[in-house]
């Protein structure tokens, strides 16, 4: 049992589902204390000490029913598919004459004949599994390998040398005067049983293949998620990138919570301990201690929602109001040539209708405009730069392709020179900046980080810069 | 302790709590195990609830540490009485000048008042919180410690020695062994994912919101006297308004508040005007509530097209139930 179990937790690691040494051998305990005749009592038992994060609940419920369970019902399903295939014919009363008869001979039959001549389905059920572990059928890797070790199974259960066995079997049945019809009910019947073995085997080979591979599918359809662009997304994609940002929202959160919880507690304070306790005669009864002011960090967000950006910037509106939810000083604007605040419709709205208004231009800008950053700068300079202190990062998300536009960096300068931060989120290339309408070269000495940003792994990087 | 799983489940059965064969099969383990079980699940699915029944069927002391922000060692586990400290010394000056009294030398004076400065750091001047609490009781606790995602990484990290070996140690005293291993039960809404260290301590449950059998189940325990078909459609309904994308989803307690508003309103079915106007009990934004509207307003249009197309068939009975019930 525990062997299985071990087995089971590599499988369930190969499936991305972390599971710890002390975690098996807690199961190993855990496995002590039960009885194990119920099916959900042991599923839930395993799970509570091996899987510990909801998300992987669903992948331990797949793999367990493939590993504990499928074999076992596909073996008897072959085998009760054959003896259907009979016809009627009276299995039992077929055995009981198979039985008398047998015990006033002398035969030495295999262990595998011998399951096979009486159908003692736990018997091949366990014969089998042995002669996989014996072929090292976990080394199996795709498709085209089943036939190779199924065959390789089938050999180490030594099938031909049984069927043989069978053979002469039903000849010495037949020289001690068996009954010629009923010898061939016995030959249809351990045919079909041979049959179903070899096809049991088969399947049990196609499983194996299924549980080393389990995630592989989902796995290649991740990675290259990640790696696909923002520019051509379907919703369902969409969705899944959603999942992905609230992840590294999140983390987002942990890192802030750590930082602010290390600047709460400040040093002893003296005077006030002493005016404090002047009614206690100057005993210090109480004692006080400095507060340090909370550094909260205030964000400014400058979105790019023309046309050239319209799909990345989806994704990074989306990414804003994530941040909206965490930052509680977070000021986000959207520009094409104008400029407009959109702080309030991320706060009162739910996320997708927020998203369509801020696209739509927020009601504040007119968005069916050609981009203009120098001008949006401007009116940013002119309007909010008051709102910007040292301890604001502010985040401009565009392509920076100015249509020939006069691009205005002395105001990008004076914006910079008041915040803390400066990053640039740029869906193009770095190969790209400066050439044609792009005019990135000329903000770029006024950003303290500018990066390409068109898919997940490129944001995620940039998110752990976002705190620092 | 429990017996069995099968114990595990009617006993909490008696304390009123309808489980899941899984949920029974962890608790029974955490009590053969001594294990501490994290419980995660969505807001309002009865994790705080499980410990409290648990606690209630095994007939022993709960103690609850509720997590937040800023929780430090000194609200968990324990505290000097700085100011009753304080207040000795000053009561006791007199006292103290009689053990100085003959001391010629200050190295003489300090090696007095060191052999006294036991008396200032024992047990009488610590004040226990809810993890001592635990650990130092006679009997048997339960120890609560909720909405643990609401804490800080470092209590966290605190906790982890906590709960492997059971164990205290205060510096002036030395370490407390627990005499009693108590039952743990750690509860997350999942605000913060909890590190792997304290996972792999832990047994892990994930209570989800309950099917629909076990929410009826759960409302036929919870409200008594409630009528059958009205706990049918609104089950049915809160189902339906959670698969929607909702900002707050409505939770168990919610479910249960509203059919109790609704027995009060002694409603005996449910009616387009008056799911509309108790609709602000399970839902608490009037975005949500807008969405669910149209929700219901499809439920209600399928149920009647369900209804015509069964009518012909179950007239009869229809006709026999009212005659009973009225």
């Amino acid at each position: 049992m525990q062997k299985k179990i071990v087995e089971f937790t590599n499988i369930l690691r190969k499936a991305g589902v972390r599971v710890s040494v002390a975690e098996t051998l807690d199961s190993f305990l855990a496995l002590d204390e039960m009885t194990l005749d119920h099916r959900d009592q042991f599923k839930a038992a395993l799970r509570c000490s091996m899987v510990k994060h909801s998300d992987d609940i669903s992948t331990y419920d797949r793999l367990f029913d493939l590993f504990w369970s499928g074999f076992h019902d596909s073996l008897r399903e072959q085998i009760k598919e054959a003896l259907q295939g009979l016809g009627d014919i009276d299995i039992e009363a077929l055995m009981e004459q198979l039985q008398s008869m047998l015990q006033n001979m002398d035969v030495d039959l295999s262990e595998l004949a011998q399951a096979l001549l009486t159908i003692d389905q736990n018997q091949l059920e366990q014969l089998i599994r042995q002669a996989g572990d014996e072929t090292g059928i976990e080394r199996i890797q795709n498709m085209l390998q089943i036939g190779f070790f199924s065959r390789r199974v089938l050999e180490q259960l030594g099938m031909t040398g049984a069927s043989q066995e069978l053979e002469n079997l039903v000849e010495q049945l037949r020289e001690q005067g068996m009954d010629e019809g009923e010898l061939e009910k016995l030959q249809g019947l351990l045919k079909a049983v041979q049959d179903a073995m070899r096809k049991a085997v088969r399947q049990y080979t196609e499983r194996e293949l299924d549980k080393q591979n389990h995630d592989y599918i989902e796995r290649f359809r991740q990675e290259s998620l990640q790696e696909k662009s923002f520019y051509n997304l379907t919703e369902e994609d969409m969705r899944k990138m959603r999942e992905v940002v609230d992840r590294l929202a999140q983390k987002l959160k942990n890192v802030v919570s750590i930082r602010r919880k290390r600047e709460r507690k400040g040093k002893f304070d003296l005077k006030h301990t002493m005016r404090r306790n002047m009614s206690h005669d100057g005993v210090p009864f109480e004692l006080m201690f400095k507060r340090r002011r909370k550094d909260r960090p205030k964000m400014v967000i400058l979105c790019d929602i023309s046309s050239s950006v319209a799909n990345v910037s989806r994704f990074m509106l989306q990414f804003i109001y994530s941040l909206g939810e965490i930052f509680t000083k977070i000021r986000s604007y959207v520009f094409v040539a104008e400029l407009g605040e959109v702080t309030e419709i991320f706060r009162d709205r739910d996320i997708y209708s927020a998203i369509d208004e801020a696209l739509d231009g927020g009601g504040v800008i007119n968005p069916y405009t050609r981009s203009n950053f120098g001008m949006a700068f401007h009116v940013f300079w002119r309007d909010h730069l008051a709102t910007l202190d040292n301890r604001t990062t502010v985040v401009i998300i565009g392509d920076a392709r100015n249509n020939y536009n006069d691009p205005r960096a002395w105001c990008l300068r004076d914006v910079h020179r008041k915040a803390k931060n400066v990053i640039w989120i740029n869906p193009e290339a770095p190969g790209a900046w400066g050439f044609g309408d792009s005019v990135m070269d000329e903000y770029l000495p006024h950003t303290d980080v500018a990066e390409e940003c068109r898919n997940l792994r490129q944001l995620s990087k940039l998110v752990d810069q976002l705190v620092l | 302790m429990f017996e069995s799983v099968e114990a595990v489940q009617s006993a909490l059965e008696g304390q009123k709590y309808v489980t899941t064969k899984n949920i029974a099969t962890v608790v029974y383990l955490a009590t053969k195990l001594q294990k501490p079980v994290l419980v995660e699940g969505p807001a309002g699915v009865g994790k705080t609830e499980l410990a409290k029944v648990v606690a209630g069927a095994l007939g022993i002391e709960m103690i609850r540490l509720q997590c937040y922000e800023g929780l430090d060692e000194a609200k968990a586990l324990y505290e000097w009485e700085y100011s009753k400290q304080l207040l000795y010394t000053q009561m006791l000056r007199d006292k103290i000048s009689q053990v100085l009294e003959g001391a010629d030398t200050l190295k003489e004076a300090a090696n007095r008042i060191a052999q006294e400065d036991d008396i200032f750091f024992s047990e009488r001047f610590i004040v226990p919180r809810p993890l001592m609490r635990a650990i130092t009781s006679d009997k048997t606790t339960l120890l609560l410690i909720d909405e643990v995602d609401k804490s800080d990484p470092e209590f966290e990290a605190f906790l982890l020695e906590v709960l492997s070996d059971y164990t205290v140690s205060v510096p002036e005293v030395g370490t407390i062994r627990a005499r009693n291993i108590p039952i743990v039960f750690l509860t997350s809404n999942n605000a913060r994912e909890m590190t792997d260290a304290l996972k792999r301590r832990c047994l892990h449950l994930y209570i989800d919101f309950p099917d629909l059998e076990t929410e009826v189940a759960i409302l036929n325990q919870k409200v008594p006297g409630i009528e059958q078909r009205l706990v049918e459609d609104i089950v049915e309904l809160v189902q339906r308004v959670r698969n929607l994308d909702l900002k707050k989803t409505p939770s168990i307690s919610e479910t249960l508040d509203w059919a109790r508003a609704l027995m009060t309103l002694n409603a005996d079915s449910l009616e387009k005007d008056l799911i509309e106007q108790t609709m602000n009990v399970i839902l608490k934004h009037q975005g949500d509530i807008e969405k669910a509207q149209t929700e219901l307003s499809k439920l209600l249009s399928e149920k009647a097209a369900a209804q015509r197309a069964q009518e012909p068939v179950q007239s009869t009975p229809t006709s026999i139930k009212k005659s009973v019930l009225h």
